[in-house]
């Protein structure tokens, strides 16, 4: 990545939280989202913004050929996630709705540390310590508590199920 | 001497498919198998601390993940202590509403679940999909493959397929580094057949998680999970891998199902002994407990294994009805080929086709079974007006409706000049004005000119390296003049930021509405409750070119 | 293959393994077993990584050539073995022979003979003929060629997976081997290979370490 598109980036991340500050949620009493509001894209759309804090009306054919957009701008944000983790929970589907707060959490991780990071879950693949390191790396870089969690549970599973690498 | 009769029945095409008898030591035994754990639930200080047999002690990965992850715990002693017989009427009895049945089942252990479904024949189970289907309408997903991975030819099989109705389409790769290729190819062309059709791309786990993020395809289905751990090692995941992996998918605002079915563990060798039913409901609750919306199941590839052994085919709707009774989308397979005879592979259909499911087939191959790659389809191109009319004579929607030959003629051909201007757009290789030609009449690859294998495979590598993404394929399209197709593929991009379509049984409407078990929830009751088809749509089913209308005579 | 073959070999696993023989359909003669191959295999230790950027390493599972003597279409494993070799010979290249025991997927077991193998390529063999080419730095699942439609492989097509390998070995872009495709293969040997398979697994030894092996045909 060059300098100029790095500015970008920290800028548009700034932005958007930022955006996600001020704009936040004024959608159903108490402040949480249920069915009634979906779809969120069709009857909640001012509670959508993308990662990159762009709204719905702002991704257009001509923005994407001024480069305007760019495939940044088409990353879900954390808090549409938890909106959407909120419309899960209003239909009983509360496994599905701790699946989409992990996602939350891992859309401030890239996508080559995301493969990273998968991989080194598979079997065999990584030591206990390897997969504590990661939990801490994506825990105090990335803010993910919950998957932090999560790897180090799996950790101690694989190694008392004998999945761990050999050293 | 032999009986002449016996002579024409040995020569019969449901003779020429594989049976074997029943060996439950080693877990080939459909269902009811001896050596199945006696379902139990004990649970202390908000834990599982015993589930179907075995204490918490005694738990393998599997065990451990389900019960920390998969059982909806408030009440479930009460629930798994119930008679199973009851259970299983309740589960029938249409006037019992599905969300009442979910509070149950999902609160059920393995063992129980299985047990619960077992006490049913096979009416018994229709009825209750019929009830369990979380979303109100049924659809249907298409293959969309070709031997040589001709990628003009995909894109006009994939606009087909989009303008005969179906919701979803699934490619896969004859050579794997050929994987972008296919995966745009379906991408643009779905998007000329119908707007709105969701794309995937099974291919090895990592490799399709990088296509979705960049873009080139919309959902994800074949994230594997199985029920015995030394085969879920074979599989190269864990259920903590298989769960990380759902939640990658989600956090670049892409849907995804995991996939698993009855036969895979003896097919892969450790069945522990198990019935094959069990073992698959195993794989259900470690996809409700990963968090996947929904789960692709009914044997799919293993099923020549369960057709091979006595109430393999019950077992197979089985399965179907414990994903859908754990909430859960179900695409219900009716895929892979698995009998020489159409008398059999009608039969098996029939079990989904009559209740309807979230996708009937997944998926219908919508190109002639010798360009299948996934080895074949119980139903294929040849069998389209079979299946309209199998929907016409039983007034049911199947999600296929009938076309015209004009109408096919112009989205392939459409479909297979777009593909020529992305690929030049995009800097790929080239795309004749002969393959155009081809792809708009083709049967099957075998209409097709050869091409350049080893130029499309080092532009596939390099279009991965040069990181290009769905913004390039908007982009190619506007410059090659497409501007309505890119609208299409941007409308597609846009669902991930959206993440409507995340939620369970979500498909999208040509104009990109999405319907799912949220906004358009199954509500069946009985007769004249559900799914109704309306007049409209019984119009469009009903109307087929070969009717000869009394006027015209 | 015909029926009277693949109820012979059903009756031969299902004998093996100690469980009473199916039902024979009436009328059908069941031939006798495959007799044993022309292969003499000998263990003669722990297989090392190799250095030579011009050998493929072959890996055959643990019933290749022992515990069955032919795939699941009877083709006799030694002469199996022989197409692949003549294949990665004509391209100039050297050959070794291992087994894994740690696992009976074809996958990993070809994904283990490229890690030792010297050019990083590898070749894995199922006894019911299911092959695979690897190259150690893709996914253990992924691969450069699969074949996993074991019915489907004949011996021209092994000799072609043989100089396929070596052509990739040599850092050469090869047109993919033409992969067949058989839709009725699986309605008629599906269970079938899922039986031959649980054979080959019930072979496994997860403690065993990755043998080289001697290969002699006599």
């Amino acid at each position: 990545m060059d300098q100029e598109q790095l500015i970008r980036q920290v800028m548009a991340e700034v932005l958007a939280k930022l955006d996600a500050g001020a704009s936040s949620p004024a959608p159903a009493a108490g402040g949480r989202v249920t069915k009634e509001q979906y779809p969120l894209g069709e009857k909640s759309p001012h509670l959508i913004a993308s990662a990159t804090g762009k709204h719905l009306e702002d991704f257009t054919l001509d923005r994407v050929t001024s480069g305007a957009l760019t495939a940044e701008d088409f990353r879900i944000a954390p808090q549409t996630l938890e909106l959407q983790a909120q419309v899960a929970e209003s239909t009983g589907r509360d496994s599905f709705a701790r699946n989409l707060r992990r996602a939350a959490e891992l859309t401030a991780v890239p996508d080559d540390r995301l493969l990273g990071v998968y991989n080194a879950l598979r079997p065999y693949r990584s030591t206990k310590a390897e997969l504590y390191a990661i939990a801490d790396e994506l825990s105090t870089k990335y803010g993910c508590t919950i998957n932090a969690a999560f790897i180090k549970e799996a950790a101690d599973v694989y190694e008392k199920r004998g999945r761990l690498r050999a050293e | 001497m032999r009986s002449k009769r016996f002579e024409v029945l040995d020569d019969r095409p449901v003779n020429k498919d594989g049976y074997v008898t029943e060996w439950p030591e080693v877990g080939f035994i459909a269902m009811e198998g001896p050596n199945d754990p006696k379902p139990s639930l004990k649970i202390a200080g908000g834990k599982v601390v015993e589930m179907d047999g075995k204490t918490r002690d005694q738990f393998d990965m599997i065990d451990t993940f389900i019960a920390d992850y998969g059982i909806r715990l408030e009440g479930a002693e009460a629930v798994n202590a119930m008679d199973s017989v009851e259970l299983a009427r309740t589960m029938v009895d249409f006037n019992i509403p599905r969300s009442e049945v979910v509070r149950l089942t999902t609160s059920m252990t393995p063992a129980k679940i299985t047990e619960v479904v077992s006490q049913m024949n096979v009416l018994e189970m229709m009825v209750a999909v019929a009830k369990m289907r979380p979303r109100l309408l049924p659809a249907n997903q298409a293959h969309v493959t070709n031997v040589r991975d001709n990628p003009v030819l995909l894109a006009a099989d994939a606009a087909e397929a989009a303008l005969r109705g179906f919701a979803e389409e699934e490619t896969t790769v004859g050579i794997v580094r050929y994987a972008p290729f296919n995966a745009l190819s379906i991408l643009v062309g779905a998007e000329i057949g119908r707007p709105g059709i969701l794309t995937q791309c099974a291919v090895e786990e990592a490799t399709e998680l990088n296509l979705g993020m960049r873009g080139f395809t919309t959902y994800a289905e074949t994230v594997s999970v199985y029920g015995t751990e030394p085969v879920f090692m074979d599989g190269d995941d864990t259920p903590w891998s298989k769960a990380f992996l759902a939640s990658c998918y989600a956090s670049r605002g892409l849907k995804m199902r995991f996939t698993s079915g009855t036969g895979s563990e003896v097919q892969m060798g450790y069945a522990e002994g198990k019935s094959m039913l069990y073992l698959e409901a195993r794989c259900i609750y470690i996809t409700k407990a990963a968090g996947s919306q929904g789960i692709q199941n009914g044997s799919v590839s293993c099923v020549g294994v369960p057709a091979a052994v006595p109430s393999g085919i019950r077992a197979i709707l089985a399965e179907n009805l414990i994903a859908m009774s754990l909430d859960l989308e179900c695409a219900s397979s009716n895929d892979q080929t698995f009998t020489h005879s159409d008398l059999r592979r009608t039969a098996r259909s029939l079990m989904q086709f009559v209740p309807g499911t979230d996708f009937i087939c997944s998926g219908y191959s919508s190109v002639p079974n010798y360009d299948n790659m996934f080895a074949g389809s119980n139903w294929d191109a040849d069998d389209y007006d079979d299946w309209l009319i199998i929907q016409r004579d039983l007034k049911l929607d199947g999600g296929l409706v009938p076309v015209l030959e004009d109408e096919v003629i112009a989205v392939r051909n459409k479909a297979a000049k777009v593909l020529q201007a992305m690929f030049r757009g995009m800097g790929l290789t080239e795309v004749t004005d002969a393959e155009v030609e081809a792809a708009t009449y083709a049967h099957g690859s075998n209409d097709m000119p050869a091409r350049n294998v080893v130029e499309d495979l080092k532009a596939a590598d390099n279009l991965l390296k040069r990181g290009l993404t769905g913004v390039d394929v908007v982009k190619s399209l506007v410059a090659g003049g497409y501007s309505d197709v890119a609208q299409n593929v941007l409308n597609m991009l846009k669902q991930r930021v959206v993440g409507d379509y995340l939620q369970t049984s979500a498909i999208l409407t040509r104009d990109f509405g999405v319907l799912s078990a949220v906004n358009v929830p199954n509500d069946y009751r009985g007769p004249k409750t559900g799914y109704q088809i309306s007049a409209e749509r019984w119009n469009q089913l009903k109307t087929i070119r070969q009717a000869v209308s009394p006027e015209s005579i | 293959m015909d029926d009277k073959t693949i109820m012979a070999i059903i009756a031969d696993v299902m004998k093996e393994m100690g469980v009473g023989a199916p039902a024979p359909a009436a009328g059908r003669a069941i031939p006798a077993s495959t007799g044993p191959g022309h292969l003499r295999i000998t263990e003669t230790g722990p297989a090392e990584k190799g250095t030579s950027p011009r050998e493929v390493v072959i890996a055959l599972a643990p019933a290749f050539g022992g515990a069955r003597t032919a795939t699941i279409i009877d083709l006799p494993h030694d002469q199996v073995l022989r197409e692949l070799c003549a294949g990665i010979e004509e391209e100039g290249l050297s050959y070794r022979f291992i087994r894994v025991f740690r696992t009976a997927d074809v996958g990993f077991i070809a994904h283990d003979a490229a890690k030792l193998s010297g050019s990083g390529v590898g070749i894995g063999l199922q006894s019911r003929g299911t092959t695979v080419i690897h190259q150690r730095d893709l996914a253990p699942l992924s691969n450069l060629e699969l074949f996993s439609q074991a019915p489907l492989i004949d011996l021209a097509t092994y000799r072609a997976i043989g100089k396929n390998a070596a052509k990739y070995a040599k850092g050469e872009s090869p047109e993919p081997v033409p992969v067949r495709n058989d839709q009725m293969a699986r309605p008629t040997y599906q269970a079938i290979a899922a039986l031959l398979h649980i054979k080959e697994t019930q072979l496994c030894d997860p403690a065993k370490k990755t043998q080289t092996l001697r290969v002699e045909f006599v």
